[in-house]
């Protein structure tokens, strides 16, 4: 399954691959994708093991907060 | 406790918090400083607030350097470390203080940068009501299943892309076309995701759900838009790369060769890309955003870039400069009309389109048209019903390419060509023939209306222009496009002229077109096409910069044109192509502005006129000012 994400507070460009690698490093994820210029957040995942909540949990803990968008 | 910890876990408050607490810690270090017995206090506390900002520099250093990118936190924090080792503690926490406050105020203007599609999130629906086993239930827009029926209540945003099963609402589409007026939709209009019913209830069939939606497509292509990168920019990410350990290693070279730990700490700071990093992209997504605002969708700063450069632009005529409906514009009458028997003669009303004597010739033509389904028929019989209910023939005869004949209430009708008139045996008088060849001459489509062997007078109907569309011919040219041309299927010079564009290329095949684009593509660097999106396709894509009209709902456009027009209005075209420039120029401003900087102060502090805390103060001004730079083209 395939989540969106949206965090407005990204502001530096290297924060990208430290919010990637936290959400791969999540059991479940299979591929992870930030941009930067949007703060769009792409999450392939499996929602049995890795439910939404779990992703937002693990991208706040790389420093920044984000939320599921339906868009 | 609870406080703290939720403070702690959200990292924006938490930076905010390090911040004022950091800062506070100086200000009381300053005053400490000045005596009240307190001097002693003074250094610890300095110390203190350099350790609480640095310790969330240092967290981010860390966790960039883990994934092997020299940031320009790793800058930062050995500055800092370096100045408390050798008992500069001022310096160290007035860097980390600045650092973190730039930090926290650059996300905080980017955010708004970001903004400019949070327009459109935010009329993204957060609920919809569908219809399950005779209840209402209220899901996530994500949850609405293909075919369900959805109802959206007076005031609610619609969920789905789908039909109207029944109601009737004045809907807000300026989500999806950037018009502001609402259109009225009943049952079998389509509606979109993120438009507004504003009174009135509506039953949609949900077609499109989710990702599948018009919406969520035009959301997703800003942004990959905005993420798109411009030529300028890829050369600065290269750059940075390089940039970062090239200055850490000018540093310790220069900290060596003079022997001066402070000067090389304070040439770490100094040498922060921060600003010339964000000076690209800010402003393209500003850019893209603002544009996305009007309507328009750009694909991409490439094709930002490249519509501010327009050498030649080519407009397709049908549907584009004109409605793409034909319409009744002329009546010319040639002989008194018998009054349809039964018919209480109605009274002249003024100002109205058509006089007596036209309605009566409008009326005839309409009552043989009405059961005929030839392209020239609707305009006829619509242009009537606005007038009065048009009855229907009893009988009809078609002749194919010529015309039609109908029989009603006793009277033989024909409405055709000259064709027709031979066929049926009516004599053609000069005075309609020379009707006929006027208004072929001004680009109409000419037929004669004939009742009982009698020409009562001649219909004139053509492809209307759009409103505007000189303006917007005018608006182009001033910005820049140098040669404007008209490529059409018919021949429509009357059109040409009304419009005021340099040269028309008429009667063109689909290839032809594309041949044609090429063929300005030799002459000029940058042709750019505007068409309705479907026939057009071809030479869309052979362009340069390709530009579809029209394009809210329609797939096709969306993917494939790389500028799509959500609307019909012709205004939008040159809005686009003025924000290109802009963008262009706020991206040279910004560069300008990091590198000049940067080079300053260098200088600066080679020449010992900055000190540490003094450069990181500019350099975050000089961030700051590279974003609100780019903020101008919001209101763009």
């Amino acid at each position: 399954m395939k989540t969106l994400l949206r965090s407005q507070e990204l502001s530096c460009p290297s924060c990208i691959t430290k919010i990637e690698r936290s959400l791969k490093s999540l059991d479940g994820v299979s591929e992870a994708t930030v941009h930067f210029t949007t703060g769009r957040i792409e999450v392939e995942h499996d929602p049995e093991r890795a439910e939404p909540g779990a992703l937002v949990e693990a991208i706040r803990s790389a420093g920044h907060n984000a939320s599921v968008a339906a868009f | 406790m609870q406080y703290l910890l939720d403070l702690w876990r959200n990292p924006a408050r938490r930076r905010l918090a390090l911040t004022i607490l950091s800062g506070a810690l100086i200000l009381i270090s300053l005053v400490a400083e000045y005596g009240f017995g307190l001097a002693a206090t003074a250094y610890p506390l300095m110390v203190a607030a350099a350790l609480i900002a640095g310790s969330d520099v240092a967290l981010r250093a860390w966790s960039s350097l883990r994934s092997r990118y020299i940031s320009i936190e790793s800058l930062v924090t050995i500055a800092a470390a370096g100045t408390l080792v050798i008992g500069e503690a001022w310096e160290a926490a007035a860097v980390t203080f600045l650092f973190l406050l730039g930090a926290t105020l650059e996300a905080r203007t980017m955010e708004r940068t970001r903004r400019t599609l949070q327009g459109l999130l935010e009329l993204a629906p957060m609920s919809a009501i569908v219809l399950r086993d005779g209840r209402q239930v209220k899901v996530s827009p994500r949850e609405v299943a293909r075919g369900e029926t959805v109802i959206v209540k007076p005031g609610a945003t619609i969920p789905v892309d789908g039909e109207v099963i029944d109601g009737r609402a004045a809907v807000d589409e300026h989500a999806v076309t950037g018009e502001s007026l609402a259109v009225e939709k009943e049952a079998e209009a389509p509606v979109y995701a993120g438009t507004i019913a504003q009174n009135g209830l509506l039953r949609v069939r949900a077609e499109g759900v989710g990702a599948d939606t018009t919406l969520a497509r035009i959301i997703q292509r800003v942004e990959e838009a905005q993420e798109a990168r411009v030529p300028v920019q890829r050369f600065i990410d290269r750059f940075a790369r390089w940039y970062t350990p090239a200055v850490i290693g000018l540093s310790v070279a220069v900290g060596l060769f003079f022997g001066d730990a402070r000067l090389a700490l304070t040439l770490l700071v100094i040498g922060c890309p921060g600003a010339l990093v964000i000076a690209a992209p800010v402003a393209v997504v500003a850019g893209i955003g603002r544009a996305a605002q009007h309507g328009i969708l750009i694909k991409g700063g490439a094709y930002l870039e490249r519509a501010g450069k327009i050498s030649a632009l080519t407009l397709d005529k049908t549907g584009t400069l004109t409605e793409g409906r034909p319409r009744l514009t002329d009546v010319v009458t040639l002989a008194p009309v018998p009054t349809v028997a039964g018919k209480a003669p109605a009274l002249e009303s003024e100002g109205a389109e058509w006089s007596m004597a036209q309605r009566d010739v409008l009326r005839w033509a309409a009552i043989a048209e009405s059961g005929s389904e030839h392209p020239l028929a609707r305009p006829i019989v619509a242009a009537a019903e606005t007038l009065e209910v048009v009855p229907q023939a009893e009988s009809v005869a078609f002749s194919t390419g010529r015309g039609i004949t109908a029989t009603y209430d006793g009277h033989v009708i024909g409405v055709g060509s000259s064709g027709l008139m031979d066929e049926l045996g009516i004599e053609v008088a000069p005075e309609a023939r020379s009707a006929l060849e006027r208004l072929r001459h001004t680009g109409r489509t000419a037929v004669l209306v004939v009742l009982d062997g009698l020409v009562l007078g001649v219909l004139g109907i053509a492809d209307t222009l759009r409103p505007g569309a000189r303006e917007a011919v005018e608006q182009l040219r001033r910005a820049g496009a140098r040669r404007i041309e008209m490529l059409t299927g018919d021949n429509a010079r009357a059109i040409a002229e009304a419009v005021g564009v340099d040269a028309v290329q008429a009667e063109l095949l689909p290839d032809q077109k594309l041949e044609h684009i090429r063929e300005l593509q030799r002459q000029g660097p940058v042709v750019a096409m505007v068409g309705d999106g479907i026939n057009d396709a071809p030479a869309l894509a052979t362009a340069d910069v390709g530009i579809a009209m029209g394009a809210a709902g329609s797939d096709v456009a969306i993917e494939t044109a790389p500028v799509a027009l959500m609307s019909d209005d012709l205004d939008l075209l040159p809005q686009a192509v003025r924000l290109s420039p802009m963008t262009l120029r706020i991206i040279r401003q910004n560069l300008a502005l990091a590198l000049l900087t940067v080079g300053t102060l260098l200088l600066g502090v080679l020449f010992g006129y900055v000190d540490m805390a003094g450069g990181m103060l500019i350099h975050q001004l000089s961030v700051l000012l590279v974003v609100i730079n780019g903020l101008r083209l919001m209101r763009a």
